[in-house]
């Protein structure tokens, strides 16, 4: 009779499991099926009054009966479980192509980005990156570099003076001599740094400008080792292979001094506008620092030697990026230095 | 300065390149051209020819006329040259048939403008000859690339480098020969040898002042210059083809015997051939009569004692001149001649008397009937031979990095004209001609430069160096420069260049004093006279220049602040301005958040308003015991519309406190405890400073203090608020008792009620 009720309780509690529409519902049948003072809990009330041997047996049935309906409670749990996630998963629906809030990246200026580049290249050739002031003296901009008062080398470079007989620097190599007086040779050093001259301001001409003075001292320096470095320097800067070439240039402050030329990376050498048809551009001035310059600066040329060279940074913006007017670059505005 | 190919020619009798390679080998071996221009294509086809007869033409101002144009037989054309005329020699140019007025033209008779002689284009040209008129091509030469070279300012200095780059003879044109002999019938006296190391003088006698003839003309037009007579065009003439200026006086308007050169008179005055009256001082150098200073010494001569009409004698001037004083007389008159062009850069004194026999010769063709006066006047310092320069091969080999064979060393000097022997092997003793010795040539390294040009740099081998690796010294500046950079960067800013100049107006619209800023005293414009002591007006700029098109965006800039200094140069602080503008609503907070990326645990204290600021929204950026900079709103004043957040910072002070002194402590074994405390304060309170005053009372336990929020409103008393923070307090040695922390709050509790705050417990 037991048995009757064990079986009777099973399967109604299976159906009422199955049946069970909710979490509550589910947790009531099994209050009521197999909680401490649910329906099994009853019939095993009765068990007392069995003999030993039908005790242990309806025991047993009484616990299959339980487990049974404790697995298939469970199992009712897991999915209701699972379904409230699925539930609360798809409630967090979220439209992921709606723009991140808060502000986007800013942009670097296009000079600042190319003198890092460079700095960084020249740091990985042994060079130290050196400054030194916009507001300069006579002696540094044009003495020490071999430019004395009154020599017409000083119409080559419209300079600006200012109250109290000081000038704004004409180039960055004012700090050639700085890194002279400061390091002494052996000397590795590049000077990146904004520069000015007295000229009127139209799509190519800038009164301020950004150049990029390099020099290296050392007990042999040769004209080869000058192009050996420009090369160098020139096919990292334009990620390919340059041809360039050299031809006499005057500046007071090398000897021999030299204009240095790449062959045009538009044509490659048969010639076209960019280049006015002589496939060469003419890129950098420079040149073996000239004895005076080291002289000045307490360096016996006899023992030393150098080379020096001054790339207009300026200019090479506006190549790799193909700017056509050279004043977009002060001029502050968005529209421009958003696209770098 | 532009170089006549059929000059240069002229002196090369075997010169064979044409215009276009020639420019080019100069270019790789001398000098930087800057382009060709062809000058003088008619005549590639002109003649001359006669006018036969003229014929009017009804109705118009030309006229019909036949011409004898030689080989080319009689023409038929039409021309409207008031000077047309019957029996006139002029220049047949043959062109292509065409009918004017009803008439076949055959052909056009030309101007001197037409033809390129010169630039005459009010008539056809009157002439006796078209020799030596011939197409003709001009090559430029840019002037910074023979600055050094004051032997390259005259054709013939050029030739002998187009000679020595193709191996050929070169002809000299100046015969020494023609100068007179005998005592001289004008004196000379110079005051100081080194303001002017050389003047000689010839005078001339039954000059005819006239027009030059074509050729003439032609060769001065050809590059650029503008005939005017025969003695001046012979004048410049000389100039052009041997560098030496030269001056002619008309002597009958000269007072006394003697030509002085001797500094100006203070306040001497001068009248110059430009019609410019000039007042001269000490430091220029005068050449001047008993009654004054005639000509300014290479600079310019005198209107009283220039050329004329009139002219029948002449004193001829060939000098020479200290380069700088010239040019600082020159830049002191700001009046740069052809003369001072090439005196500034140190001519060479062995070449007045060759100037003046090559006049001699010229004039005898151009002015006929012309006499010498007595022989040549000639006073002159005394002068040296420039010592000679020893070069080895060896230093030769080092300087170029490729070696070089003696014969090719020795054929490229002595083509150049220096002195070359070998005084041991590879070792060359050198001396430098006269007109390379003044400035340009003085040392091995420039003979390097003339043996590696000649040789060609194309011939040398690209080398790296063998150089010790070494790793370079840092430059820890720049390098937080760029971390800020990138800081802002990465935060939505974008980076600006200002210009380091600002006009008066800028700099006082934000309350500066012009005064105490850094004059150029040559600006480019009015508006960029003052260095700028400040990043502020340049945002500004941009902050109102953006806000046309954006309606947020966000800004920095990393430049230079220059502060004047009483003596020496000027100081230059590295600052950052950052601005952050909206259209709609402020964004100072956001700004304060990244300014706390770069110096974190900063206070913003806030400050009394500069003028240019929000008076309710300023505050000086406090950071490690130092001021660093401002954060604040532009005031509404400089923003129309919206709000600019404005940060400016001192990168030279943050940097120097910056660095990495990062130091490991190790993690709490006992658990910390947090309390939550609100205060009770006036609505203007700074939360700030109750934060202070509550850290300052939790004692050496506290390990954090927190702003949670603040709060105003029922049922609080207006204009009051209350501000809860949340204090964590703990120890590194046990966990705390409750007691502990009770006291410590109790602590707070009591003593910020002795400064008058209630607590919400």
């Amino acid at each position: 009779m037991l048995d009757e009720s064990i079986q009777e309780l099973a399967s109604r509690s299976f159906a009422r499991i199955a049946a069970a529409a909710s979490p509550e519902a589910l947790e009531a049948v099994r209050v009521d099926a197999v909680g401490r003072k649910g329906a099994l809990a009853e019939i095993s009330k009765g068990m007392g009054k069995l003999s030993p041997e039908e005790r242990k047996r309806i025991g047993q049935v009484l616990n299959a009966a339980k487990q049974q309906l404790e697995a298939a409670l469970d199992a009712r749990k897991q999915e209701f479980d699972e379904a409230a996630l699925r539930a609360r998963l798809d409630a967090e629906w979220v439209d992921l192509t709606l723009p991140a809030p808060g502000p986007r990246r800013g942009h670097l200026h296009p000079i600042t980005r190319i003198q890092r580049e460079l700095e960084d290249l020249f740091v990985s050739l042994g060079f130290t990156v050196l400054d030194g002031p916009e507001v300069e003296t006579e002696y540094y901009n044009f003495d020490a570099l071999n430019i004395p008062p009154d020599h017409p080398a000083r119409d080559m470079q419209d300079t600006f003076w200012l109250d109290g007989g000081n000038l704004l620097r004409t180039h960055t190599s004012p700090v050639q001599v700085r890194g002279m007086e400061r390091l002494g040779p052996p000397l590795r050093m590049i000077a990146p740094g904004r520069v000015f001259r007295n000229e009127s301001v139209d799509a190519s001409h800038e009164h301020t400008f950004y150049q990029l003075e390099g020099m290296m001292i050392d007990r042999d320096v040769s004209v080869a080792h000058l192009l050996y470095f420009m090369k160098t320097l020139l096919t990292a800067i334009f990620q390919r292979d340059v041809t360039v070439r050299l031809r006499p240039g005057y500046f007071p402050f090398v000897e021999p001094g030299f204009e240095l030329d790449i062959q045009c990376l538009i044509c490659g050498g048969p010639g076209c506008p960019v280049c006015k048809h002589s496939g060469w551009v003419e890129l950098l001035p420079c040149g073996l620092v000239n004895p005076n310059v080291l002289r000045i600066s307490g360096i016996d040329p006899e023992e030393w030697g150098g080379f020096a060279f001054g790339l207009g940074l300026t200019r090479l913006v506006m190549m790799r990026y193909g700017i056509d007017d050279i004043r977009h670059l002060q001029g502050g505005d968005l529209r421009f230095l958003e696209q770098f | 300065m532009k170089f006549s190919y059929n000059w240069i020619r002229e002196m090369i009798p075997g010169l064979t390149e044409a215009a276009g390679p020639l420019e080019r080998l100069i270019t790789m071996k001398t000098a930087e051209c800057e382009g060709i221009e062809e000058t003088g294509a008619l005549l590639a086809e002109a003649c001359a020819a006669r006018v036969e007869s003229v014929e009017p033409i009804p109705g118009s101002h030309n006229v019909k006329a036949i011409v004898d144009a030689g080989a080319l037989g009689m023409k038929t054309v039409v021309c409207g040259a008031p000077n047309c005329r019957p029996g006139l020699l002029t220049a047949y140019v043959p062109l292509d048939k065409k009918v004017v007025h009803g008439i076949e033209s055959d052909g056009m008779l030309a101007s001197g403008a037409e033809l390129g002689i010169n630039r005459d284009h009010d008539g056809i040209v009157e002439l006796g000859t078209l020799e030596g008129c011939a197409p003709d091509a001009a090559i430029e030469i840019d002037n910074k690339s023979i600055t050094h070279r004051p032997d390259l300012w005259g054709h013939h200095g050029m030739a002998r480098e187009v000679a020595a780059i193709l191996g050929l003879e070169l002809t000299d044109p100046a015969n020494l020969e023609l100068l007179p002999q005998g005592p001289a019938a004008i004196k000379i006296q110079i005051e100081d040898l080194d303001l002017c190391p050389r003047y000689s003088a010839l005078v001339f006698e039954n000059v005819t002042v006239q027009p030059s003839p074509l050729w003439l003309q032609y060769r001065l037009t050809a590059i650029g210059l503008n005939p005017i007579n025969n003695i001046v065009d012979m004048t410049n003439f000389v100039m052009a083809e041997l560098a030496q200026p030269m001056h002619a006086f008309d002597a009958d308007l000269l007072h006394g015997d003697t030509i002085f050169i001797r500094p100006a008179k203070p306040g001497e005055p001068f009248r110059a051939l430009n019609g410019e009256d000039y007042t001269l001082d000490p430091s220029n150098l005068a050449i001047a009569d008993s009654a004054g200073a005639i000509a300014l010494a290479g600079v310019i001569g005198g209107g009283d004692s220039a050329i004329g009409a009139k002219t029948t004698r002449v004193v001829l001037e060939s000098a020479n001149f200290q380069a700088s004083s010239v040019r600082k007389t020159s830049s002191a008159i700001k009046l740069r001649t052809d003369a001072s062009m090439r005196f500034e850069k140190a001519q060479d004194p062995v070449n007045t008397v060759r100037g003046l026999a090559r006049a001699v010769e010229l004039l005898r063709e151009i002015s006929p009937g012309i006499r010498l006066v007595g022989g040549l006047a000639d006073q002159m310092r005394e002068m040296a031979a420039p010592p000679a320069i020893e070069l080895s091969l060896e230093w030769l080999e080092r300087k170029l990095g490729r070696a070089t064979e003696p014969a090719q060393v020795r054929r490229i000097l002595e083509s150049l004209a220096f002195g070359v022997t070998e005084v041991q092997p590879g070792v060359f003793s050198v001396t430098v001609p006269s007109w390379r010795a003044t400035k340009d040539v003085a040392s091995k390294d420039d003979l390097v430069e003339e043996v590696g040009r000649m040789l060609g740099y194309d011939s040398i081998t690209p080398r790296a160096p063998l150089v010790p690796a070494a790793v370079p010294p840092g430059n820890p500046a720049r390098r937080f420069q760029h971390d800020v950079r990138n800081l802002f960067v990465d935060n939505g800013f974008t980076e600006v260049y200002n210009y380091s100049f600002l006009s008066e107006e800028s700099v006082r619209a934000f309350g500066f004093d012009p005064a105490e800023h850094i004059r150029v005293t040559n600006p480019i414009a009015s508006n960029q006279e003052l260095m700028r002591a400040s990043l502020l007006p340049g945002i500004w700029k941009n902050v109102t220049g953006n806000a046309k098109h954006r309606e947020s965006f966000r800004l920095f800039e990393i430049g230079l602040e220059i502060h004047r200094r009483e003596q020496g140069l000027p100081e230059e602080i590295p600052h950052l301005v950052a601005a952050l503008y909206s259209r709609h609503e402020g964004g100072i907070f956001e700004l304060k958040r990244v300014a706390e990326c770069l110096l974190p645990g900063a206070r913003t204290v806030p400050a009394e308003a500069r003028g240019y600021e929000h008076p309710a929204r300023a505050a000086a950026v406090h950071w490690k015991g130092a001021v660093a900079g401002r954060l604040f709103e532009l005031h509404p004043r400089f923003v129309e519309t919206g709000r600019a957040a404005v940060l400016d910072l001192d990168l030279r002070l943050v940097e120097s406190l910056s660095g990495d002194r990062t130091k490991y402590r190790p993690i709490r074994r006992y658990p910390s405890s947090a309390f939550d405390l609100s205060v009770i304060a006036p609505l203007r309170e700074h939360a700030g400073q109750l934060e202070a005053a509550i850290a300052s009372f939790a004692g050496p336990l506290m390990e954090a203090i927190q702003f949670v929020r603040q709060y105003a409103g029922p049922p609080l008393v207006e204009g009051t608020k209350s501000v809860s923070f949340r204090l964590t307090v703990g120890s590194p040695e046990r966990t705390l008792s409750s007691d502990e922390i009770t006291a410590i709050r109790t602590t707070i509790i009591l003593r910020m009620r002795d400064l008058g705050y209630e607590l919400r417990v």
